[in-house]
């Protein structure tokens, strides 16, 4: 009972937060509604009894994700006339909705059918302890590979994220001639 | 015998060289050369017939000379063979064609003197006889339509031959096309012949031995259609309007083509299938009929035409109708001597009627003439000749000749077409006097300042003058005491004929009285002081109008023709078609311009795409699963 | 608390998600919905996790969790490469990245 109770309480919020976040037209609203539903989501793995994720979500998804998102945003300080104007937002909405129906009928019946249930778990269960023998255990490869991943995305970041100044200076030594040319 | 194959090679041959050398340097003057050349084959020929006539005459008269050249098609049941034959008819056509060829050769050397085409001409003009001559020998009908179509083009070439006036070239193919109109129901025929006779071979002989396999019917039809193709070459009823446009060519190709040999293909035909006509009685009397208003109808027009070779043109048209008359009564033997005695005097008279042209400049209206009797005294003399030989006055040619073909007429009890025939008769002499009137005797109207003519242009004349006057002694019927040498020459399939000979006698001295009678009334109008007579009666200006059929054919066939044509190529080829093709290229275009669309290069799009798509694919299995 | 309850909620999830990145230009909006859609499969793995009673479907969470970072760092990074070339945030006005002009 209190499990449900609990359970619909962060439903309302995990599902509120993400339809408010493609409603919304500003940018920071969407990033704070996102905000709310990734807590809500940290909530669900807590009630599912996976406490090491509870907080690997808080930390990576929300600290890390979040605030990075919310740094660009409030960075690029776009105003109003930047963004884009969508005059037709809520039928572009509810076309996708229609199209999107089957797709999603069509998952959940593909995990109905594997009738399963709950069962009352061994000790230990979600914990860091855990979580770790499994990781170390079996997932050792992917963890390497992930971090792997980490590092490329980290020179990826940095390989685009440069300022425009250093192709700038690219164009300039690419016309140098050109300009040669033109003042003689 | 390869004199046959000789006979028809051999002008071909020659105009050949004419045309390799004219064509070499066509502007340079090598009159004398071409005259040379041109004369040389046609001689040849002439004395070949002859040697080949001899032959005939002294043999079993059903004596068939044969050569062949070479297989031709051999598809199936079709097998023709390029061969040759010659019988007595054959040898009888044979003769007067080359040797009134030769002569009217002769006759053009002086005659297309100083005209720039001189080489041309003489080409053309072998190219003729090698056709006719090929016409004549052929030994199935299929060769001989060979001929037949080269006879027609060498005619249109003839008749355009000045084709400097755009009036000579229309006349050209109008004479073309009338030609191949007729050509259509030729073709016709003697398909149908092939096929009823389902391939039992397909020369003349085997044909003769196999008719009696087919059915009556169909027999009336195939002489029909064959006729069909006669009336487009020899000028009748309703396919003779080229004959008058003809004479826009010289004057040796009217006198050769269209009087003597070409217009006279027609009869040959019709006696070459005496043995079919023979069975189809019906159809001959309407070929007899058609004949017989061919010749009154051109009698009528010819009396009122001011135009010497036009009215000489109708006169031809009114003969040929005799011819059929005679043909299709079934008296061939008296058809094809008409054609013998015909070629004599018409080629005469349009000979004549050049040498008069040349001499007047070019003049070619004899209401302008006058006066010429004693300033072209040997021009006037064969002409007299030839106009009583056509009028049916004994003892020259064409009494004989056409009096046999009214006899027949009147003894078969066809006497509507007898009397047609008389009262085309006394026409005929009625205006033929009147041109020699009006040309010879009358007043002239103005000083004429007459041109030298050559030797070769009158010395064929006097030849020509011997053969109109004697000619007709060949034919003399019972009645006279001959004993009719051409017919039992000839031996066609006539009809016996059976008549007293006091009918006989009665029935030519009325034709002899009413052209007496055409002759003096033509001699009152004409003789003294020539005028327009008749001027107020208001039929005349439809004769003088050849009774607009021209005009007529114009409105029925031709113009809706031609916009048959117009639609076709302006509207339903330009619009149409064409527009159904750029309605499948547009189409293409705007639907491609309608995908284009899609193409946006926003990503959003393409992401929407690709959703619908897994939408679609997702309602599918869902469907497939069986629980939507 | 059964599981259909979950497969529900992470089936809403990831189709709210699509709809997001689907319908919306703003490319922060995009962005946010593509990580909306990670985060609903990791819902759906830990569920299995729980309902399989060990821990393998949850280390694949936590390694889920690591790729969405690294997925942040650089969307970040090309929105504002993007925004820095265009001045604008709509992600129609980029239509034409694709005639090759190759400089952003």
């Amino acid at each position: 009972m209190l499990e449900n109770s609990i359970f619909g309480m962060l439903a309302l919020f995990l599902v509120g937060g993400s339809v408010a976040m493609i409603s919304f037209k500003e940018t920071i609203y969407s990033a704070f509604s996102f905000l709310v539903a990734m807590l809500a989501l940290a909530g669900m793995f807590a009630l599912l009894g996976n406490s090491f994720l509870f907080l690997a979500q808080i930390m990576v998804s929300v600290g890390a994700v979040v605030v990075l998102t919310l740094m660009v945003i409030l960075t690029i300080n776009a105003q109003d006339e930047n963004h884009p104007q969508e005059p037709y937002k809520f039928r572009w909405i509810l076309f996708t909705t229609v199209l999107v129906t089957p797709i999603a009928v069509l998952i959940y019946k593909a995990l109905v059918t594997l009738h399963l249930h709950f069962e009352k778990t061994k000790e230990g269960y979600g914990s860091l302890k855990a979580m770790g023998e499994t990781l170390f255990a079996s997932w050792v490869l992917p963890f390497e590979a992930i971090s792997v991943l980490l590092l490329a995305a980290m020179v990826g970041a940095i390989a685009i994220g440069r300022k425009e100044s250093y192709f700038k200076k690219q164009e300039y030594f690419d016309n140098y001639d050109k300009k040669k040319e033109d003042a003689s | 015998m390869i004199a046959l194959s000789l006979i028809v090679i051999l002008p071909f041959f020659s105009a050949l060289i004419l045309a390799l050398i004219y064509l070499q340097n066509p502007t340079k003057n090598r009159e004398k050369l071409y005259a040379k050349l041109a004369l040389v084959t046609p001689i040849i020929s002439t004395i070949l017939s002859f040697v080949v006539a001899v032959q005939l005459f002294s043999s079993p008269h059903d004596l068939i000379l044969h050569h062949t050249l070479f297989n031709w098609i051999d598809v199936g049941e079709l097998h023709i063979e390029l061969a040759f034959m010659a019988d007595r008819l054959t040898a009888v056509m044979l003769s007067f064609i080359t040797f009134i060829g030769t002569l009217i050769h002769i006759y053009a050397i002086g005659y297309m003197r100083g005209d720039a085409g001189y080489g041309k001409f003489f080409t053309y003009f072998n190219l003729f006889m090698g056709s006719m001559l090929l016409l004549i020998l052929a030994d199935n009908p299929i060769i001989m339509f060979v001929g037949w179509e080269l006879v027609g083009l060498s005619s249109y070439l003839l008749i355009g031959f000045y084709h400097q006036e755009s009036q000579n070239i229309t006349a050209a193919n109008k004479a073309f096309m009338v030609n191949r109109i007729g050509d259509f129901g030729f073709i016709m025929g003697l398909s149908l012949l092939f096929v009823v006779l389902e391939g039992n071979g397909y020369s003349f002989s085997a044909i003769e031995q196999h008719i009696d396999s087919v059915d009556r019917g169909m027999l009336a039809l195939i002489g029909g259609l064959l006729f069909i193709g006669a009336m487009g070459k020899s000028a009748q009823i309703p396919l003779y309007v080229w004959l008058p446009d003809a004479m826009a060519g010289p004057t040796p190709v009217s006198a050769l083509i269209h009087a003597a040999t070409m217009v006279t293909a027609g009869v040959y035909m019709v006696a070459r299938f005496s043995f079919l006509y023979i069975e189809i009685p019906q159809m001959g009397e309407a070929i007899a009929l058609v004949g017989a208003i061919s010749a009154l109808f051109a009698a009528i027009i010819a009396s009122f035409q001011d135009d010497i070779k036009k009215i000489l043109a109708y006169s031809t048209m009114s003969q040929l109708g005799y011819m059929f008359i005679a043909v299709g009564l079934g008296a061939y033997s008296s058809g094809i001597f008409h054609v013998f005695t015909h070629a004599f005097f018409k080629a005469l008279l349009f000979m004549g009627a050049g040498a008069v042209i040349i001499a007047l400049h070019h003049e070619q209206n004899i209401f302008r003439m006058g006066g010429l009797k004693k300033e072209l005294k040997w021009v006037y003399i064969p002409m007299l000749i030839a106009t009583l030989a056509i009028s049916g006055i004994p003892p020259f040619a064409g009494f004989f000749s056409k009096d046999a073909i009214l006899i027949t007429a009147f003894a078969t009890e066809h006497y509507t077409i007898w009397a047609m025939a008389t009262a085309t008769a006394m026409l005929t002499a009625y205006y033929m006097f009147r041109l020699l009137f009006v040309v010879f005797h009358s007043a002239p109207k103005s000083e004429h300042n007459l041109t030298k003519l050559p030797s070769s242009m009158t010395k064929p004349l006097i030849v020509l003058a011997i053969g109109s006057a004697t000619a007709g002694l060949l034919g003399v019927g019972e009645a006279y005491g001959g004993t009719n040498l051409f017919a039992s020459f000839l031996a066609l399939p006539d009809t016996p004929i059976h008549i007293e000979h006091q009918t006989e006698y009665l029935l030519d001295s009325i034709n002899i009285i009413l052209a007496f009678i055409a002759i003096f009334i033509a001699y009152k109008l004409f003789a003294k002081h020539s005028k327009y007579p008749l001027q107020t009666l208001p039929i005349r200006s439809l004769i003088v109008n050849k009774f607009f059929i021209d005009e007529l054919y114009s409105i029925i066939f031709i113009k809706p023709l031609l916009l048959l044509s117009r639609i076709f190529g302006y509207v339903i080829d330009e619009k149409i078609i064409n527009n159904l093709i750029f309605l499948t290229v547009g189409g293409y275009h705007k639907s491609a311009t309608l995908f284009a669309v899609l193409q946006n290069s926003k990503v959003r799009y393409y992401a929407l795409y690709i959703l619908i798509g897994v939408s679609l694919i997702s309602i599918t299995l869902l469907k497939l699963l069986g629980d939507l | 608390m059964v599981a259909e309850q979950f497969f529900i909620l992470s089936t809403l999830l990831f189709s709210i998600g699509l709809i997001g990145v689907v319908s919306r230009r703003n490319l922060f909006v995009v962005y946010l919905s593509i990580e909306l859609m990670l985060s609903s499969v990791n819902l759906l793995l830990v569920t299995f996790s729980r309902l399989h009673n060990n821990m393998d479907a949850a280390v694949i969470a936590l390694l889920l969790i690591a790729v969405i970072a690294a997925e942040a760092a650089l969307f970040l990074a090309m929105i504002m490469q993007l925004y820095r070339s265009k001045r604008s945030l709509d992600s129609d006005s980029f239509a034409n990245l694709f005639q090759g002009k190759g400089k952003i």
